[in-house]
């Protein structure tokens, strides 16, 4: 993200503050994907933003706060992508086909994100692995709404729901710490079965995976 | 044949009575053994960072000496424990498919079950596996995701294969059932994990029933 002029630029104080806000996000999802969330410090995080420190902890109170707000805020934009690509859809399938598709485009765009959320959600430790919780079961309603019962049989518990997220999450993760993160569009294919299979029985979802 | 000890209490019979003692290694052990669930217990209970060399010790009931004469401090502790749970859940869970005389789907179920027993009966080890080191260190991470690829390959070894079903998808199955068991854990619920079967069981092999069929008709055609 760019800065701005230094000096007397005449620019409103909110805006000021706000732009340092989203430079000191983007700066600490770069720091840990750089060096993980034990070796980032507040330092860090300020000289990759261009910001002093004091204006650091105008915004945060601790590194464990500017990473919940980052983290926040990936995975708010993760989901208005995901609710985006859900929103267009005709037959519940397609969506889900649609959803993955868009969330592998935004994590192999922007890696330090899918590092952030995928990996250092479950790392960073106490006080803040709940947020990875959180956010994993807040996708869990766009495969959970409208999924069918494969033919001739019966909707699959609840708990598929939950564990398909929390497997396609983990499979992504994995391929992060692999460093394939700039490959994972490859896996469409893959979650896709591996999602729409328990609703759906093989051939139904390969059908929609074939287009 | 007696013990060791019985031999040496017999050597003595008519003279003072003398404390039995256990054989050395026995104790040595023993004693590792309680150092290992000590800081299991205690990162369950306050986490790897708050848990300190005293607390172990202390817990364990073993002096500090005796900590240091087989571990080099802290860490190995915790990946010695991390490192011994996973070998024994492993094991558990062989040894309990080694009995099955059915097909991949009761070795599958029965391999599950035997985790998710594991699970229940250990769930400070659990908790320190499955929880606790994904934060404790780097070489505790690293530990963690050896350990889901031996799990992965379990699987693997197990279901049917089939070239048209993806190569990855062992490694998500593994995933979902470590984040439901995770989950599990984390609402203070380990003991029960073996309600979480029947369920698991079902997400388990979905993939591989239609996998299945579908080999089948392309046999049939």
């Amino acid at each position: 993200m760019e800065r701005l002029p230094r000096g007397r630029h005449g620019l409103p104080r909110e805006f000021v503050a706000q732009n340092q806000r989203e430079r000191l996000l983007a700066a600490l999802a770069e720091c840990l994907e750089e060096k993980g969330y034990e070796r980032t410090t507040v330092a860090s995080i300020g000289k990759r933003a261009g910001v002093s420190k004091s204006d650091f902890y105008k915004q945060f109170e601790s590194k464990d706060a500017c990473f919940v707000a980052a983290y926040d805020d990936a995975v708010e934009r993760i989901r208005a992508t995901v609710q985006e690509a859900c929103a267009e859809r005709k037959d519940w399938g397609g969506g889900v086909l649609d959803a993955l598709d868009a969330l592998l485009r935004m994590f192999e765009a922007e890696p330090a994100q899918a590092q952030l959320v995928l990996v250092e959600g479950l790392r960073a430790g106490r006080g803040v692995y709940d947020r990875y919780q959180v956010a994993l079961q807040g996708f869990v309603p766009f495969l959970r709404d409208g999924a069918p019962a494969p033919t001739g049989g019966e909707r699959p518990p609840e708990a598929t729901d939950e564990a398909v997220v929390g497997g396609i999450a983990s499979l992504l993760a994995r391929r992060v710490l692999a460093g394939e993160t700039k490959k994972m569009r490859e896996l469409l294919a893959d979650i896709a079965e591996f999602a729409l299979t328990p609703y759906l029985g093989t051939a139904e979802a390969r059908r929609i995976i074939a287009g | 044949m007696p013990s060791r000890a019985q031999a040496r209490s017999g050597e003595k019979k008519g003279s003072v009575p003398v404390r039995p003692t256990l054989p050395r290694e026995f104790i040595a052990v023993h004693k590792r053994r309680r150092i290992m669930d000590a800081i299991a217990e205690l990162t369950a209970e306050q986490g790897y960072d708050a848990t300190k060399i005293g607390d172990i010790v202390r817990r364990a009931g073993v002096a500090r000496k005796t900590l240091y004469d087989n571990f080099e401090g802290k860490e190995e502790v915790f990946l010695a424990a991390f490192d011994t749970a996973v070998d024994e859940a492993i094991a558990q869970i062989e040894a309990d498919c080694a009995e099955v005389d059915g097909g991949w789907e009761e070795r599958i179920q029965t391999g599950l079950a035997s985790f998710l027993r594991y699970v229940s009966e250990n769930p400070a080890l659990a908790r320190m596996c499955m929880i606790e080191s994904l934060s404790a260190t780097p070489a505790a991470t690293e530990r963690y995701e050896a350990a889901m690829q031996r799990f992965v390959e379990m699987v693997k070894r197990t279901v049917p294969q089939d070239d048209q079903m993806p190569e990855t998808t062992e490694e998500s199955l593994v995933g979902g059932v470590a984040w439901i068991v995770y989950q599990q854990i984390r609402r203070d619920e380990a003991a029960k994990a073996e309600d979480l079967l029947p369920e698991l069981s079902d997400f388990m092999l979905a993939p591989f029933h239609g996998a299945a069929e579908a080999a089948k008709k392309r046999t049939n055609a």
